[in-house]
């Protein structure tokens, strides 16, 4: 059988080198016989073997629900962050707040990071899509119910390596700087004074300043802190105040 | 100037006592009159009122070319055989507050109000201690708002006013019935007032008179007859665009403009607002202000603000009428009004002998935009400043003694526009910001200080542990706030600094 079948192959590739609408040499191999292909032992698919999970190992990276749901051709079911006749509605939205049971993962816990998604998106539609206060459904979620330390993990701490990082590029690069220019090794640098403010410079301006438009950031925030100052003052130019002047 | 002043002062002491004695003839003053072009003036000093003939000085504008008697007299000077004439141009809470407190002095005052049944849009919120401090009738006032509720981007709403003791609330009055009996107890008091437009004024001379001219009404017509009216001193009360302001040139400033519809809602509706205010935040709402809904006697007033984006009011205002749909269902539109509110004082609040208060030196505060209290409060001020240099109407006065009341202003009530500064500038900057804002007002150590702070208009220092915990609350709440922005989020940034208007406004 597995000769029927690359006489049909050759027979393709051969039709497929000459040119279309050509007629002549046109060789037609058919298989006389009902060509049933024998089940073997098929090798795996890519998507088994680049290490897919699935499963309880895939717990947290499997596609969304709703996505999962329509591969499986079934309808979505269940409404998400979605506004109903000017309501907000949403499976997970309770009594006002997110019902933290909801968000729990197989430990039992729950998974701060998917309770901060959420509230993202939520805040994000209803900033597009305003709709009225209502009475009977007022919002009770309060942010400080995510406890600190997920606020840290998923907000501050890959901000804090970058800056980490470029705090110790720069402060390698400096410190050899100064090494080659007065021969005071790392240890003797941080011993003086200087050294020691430098130090301090470099690892708070890395922390203040981050781009180049955060200069400007500061100097339009020392306007905006006088300016106030500023315009109340106006009608005292080049007059001193009588409560001055005493 | 100083100096050449105090000179002068002394020496009209002198002269006074010799005048007194013995009848002495008019001289120059020893710093040397200058001469007003045109026209001669000699400094009169105290007690000679020998007339000196002269020509007016008005030039080709004035009413008669015939010899005009001038009294110029200088700062300092006692007024003989007369009081010391001011008129108030505007009859709002600061123009009547002022001409109640001349009035009171023993200065002769006219108050100039153009409408006397005006209907000024306002929010018409007035603190408690407005009604002691001026003796105001319960009865002008008609609601007594207990609950404030502050209402995020996101809906979520805190009531403010759960510190509030029973005898605590903020009035809501109409203007039309509150500017009326402030205007009639002037008149009680012995202000005259007038009813007419002022169009222009005219000083005769350094310290010289005032030569007002206005279009009286006191006949009924519509027009109005032309008019004139002689004073010493001028106070502008008329309100964010000032007629006298413009005259002195006391510069411009940036203002918001303030857009408010009167709805009158079904009566089920309304038991909700009865003594209830709500204010909305969010950029749908306004760039850079709030929306409110405060209950007026049998209606509530729907309104927006803005300073950054004017031209995009009405859009404001729809979003807001969108935001409170439900709760103001079947209303239907009685009136739509609109009016100009400053955001900070002029450059200049006085020159010479005319001086600026209220909304015409722009005394309304930030974040919150509350000006009644401070108009006539600005109006008494100066007023009682005029009246102490002027001994009770008897001795001239000019820019000294209305520079008394600016400093004594300044000085007493510089904290709390700046800290209303600072909370506009951190708290209304973006749509995180505004989120925080409603979450740390949920907070009752923080509506205990506001309130006492607007209630009572003083800064009270509270207990700094307490404030130290606030300040790292507030941290914690802009920075998580700051944190649920979407990164893909089409809200603005706004900043409060000299830029301008429509450079303020930044997309994320």
């Amino acid at each position: 059988m597995q000769s029927a079948l690359l006489n049909r192959a050759r027979g393709a590739a051969f039709k497929a080198t000459r040119p279309t609408g050509c007629s002549r040499s046109v060789v037609v191999v058919r298989a006389t016989a009902e060509a049933v292909v024998e089940k073997k032992e098929r090798r795996l698919g890519p998507l088994e073997r680049g290490g897919t999970l699935s499963g309880a190992e895939a717990a947290g990276k499997d596609a969304g629900e709703k996505a999962r749901a329509k591969a499986a051709g079934a309808a979505p079911s269940g409404t998400f962050l979605q506004i109903v006749d000017g309501r907000f509605r949403d499976d997970r939205w309770i009594g006002g707040r997110w019902d933290l049971n909801q968000f729990k993962d197989s430990n039992g816990e729950v998974n701060w990071d998917k309770v901060i998604d959420v509230e993202v998106a939520r805040r994000k539609l209803l900033e597009e899509n305003p709709i009225p206060s209502i009475n009977e459904e007022p919002v009770n979620f309060d942010t400080s119910e995510i406890p600190w330390w997920a606020w840290v993990k998923r907000f501050h701490l890959p901000e804090a390596e970058k800056l980490n990082g470029r705090a110790a590029m720069m402060g390698y690069v400096l410190a050899l700087f100064v090494d080659a220019l007065t021969g005071a090794g790392l240890l003797e640098q941080q011993e003086s004074f200087l050294g020691k403010l430098a130090l301090h410079v470099c690892v708070f301006g890395i922390l203040l300043v981050r781009t180049s438009s955060d200069l400007d950031k500061y100097k339009g925030l020392i306007d905006e802190a006088t300016f106030y100052d500023r315009q109340w003052n106006a009608t005292w130019d080049g007059v001193k105040r009588p409560s001055e002047a005493e | 100037m100083a100096a050449s002043f105090a000179n002068t002062q002394v020496s009209g002491k002198t002269a006074t006592r010799q005048a007194v004695a013995s009848r002495v003839a008019p001289f120059r003053a020893v710093t040397g009159a200058r001469r007003v072009a045109g026209a001669q003036t000699s400094w009169l000093f105290a007690g000679q009122t020998v007339p000196q003939r002269l020509f007016a000085v008005s030039g080709a504008r004035s009413v008669s070319r015939a010899v005009q008697t001038v009294f110029a007299v200088r700062d300092g000077a006692s007024l003989e055989g007369r009081k010391l004439r001011v008129a108030v141009i505007g009859g709002g809470p600061s123009g009547a507050c002022a001409a109640e407190s001349l009035a009171k002095g023993g200065v002769e005052t006219y108050l100039i109000e153009r409408k006397l049944d005006n209907c000024k849009p306002c929010g018409g919120a007035i603190p408690i201690c407005m009604v002691e401090e001026f003796d105001l009738p319960l009865e002008i006032i008609d609601r007594k708002v207990t609950k404030m509720k502050m209402i995020s981007p996101s809906n979520r709403e805190v009531d403010v006013g759960k510190t509030l003791s029973e005898t605590e609330w903020i009035g809501m009055c109409r203007r039309e019935v509150f500017d009326d009996f402030l205007r009639k107890r002037a008149q009680k008091l012995g202000a005259n007032v007038l009813n007419g437009l002022f169009m222009r004024s005219e000083q005769q001379g350094e310290n010289g008179p005032f030569t007002i001219y206005y279009n009286s009404y006191e006949d009924g017509s519509k027009m109005g007859t032309p008019a004139t009216i002689e004073v010493d001193m001028i106070i502008g009360a008329d309100g964010a665009n000032s007629r006298i302001a413009k005259e002195i040139d006391a510069g411009e400033y940036d203002y918001a403009i303030a857009f408010q519809e009167r709805i009158r809602i079904p009566d089920d509706k309304m038991k909700y607002y009865e003594n209830l205010a709500e204010m909305y935040v969010g950029d749908d709402v306004s760039p850079d202000f709030y929306g409110w809904v405060f209950p007026k006697y049998d209606h509530v007033a729907v309104g927006t603000g803005t300073v950054v984006n004017k031209t995009a009011i009405k859009q404001y205002q729809q979003a807001t009428r969108d935001r409170a749909k439900v709760k103001t269902e079947g209303g239907k539109i009685i009136r739509v009004e609109a009016h100009p509110i400053p955001e900070h004082p002029r450059p200049r609040r006085c020159k010479g002998r005319v001086a600026l208060v209220g909304d015409a030196a722009g005394y309304v505060t930030k974040c919150s935009g509350e000006g009644i209290y401070f108009a006539a409060k600005s109006g008494r001020m100066c007023a009682e400043a005029i009246v102490e240099a002027s001994s009770n109407g008897t001795k001239m006065v000019g820019e000294e003694a209305i520079r008394n009341y600016l400093d004594k202003w300044d000085r007493k009530y510089w904290a709390t526009y700046k800290v209303l500064d600072i909370l506009q500038k951190v708290f209304y900057r973006s749509n995180p910001a505004r989120e925080a804002f409603v979450e740390l007002c949920e907070d009752s150590y923080v509506q205990k200080m506001t309130f006492d702070s607007y209630l009572y208009k003083t800064v009270v220092p509270g207990n700094p542990l307490d404030d130290v915990k606030l300040l790292v609350r507030t941290v914690g709440s802009l920075i998580r706030s700051n944190a649920l922005r979407s990164a893909d989020s089409k809200s603005v940034n706004v900043s409060f600094g000299s830029k301008a208007n429509d450079q303020r406004v930044a997309t994320v």
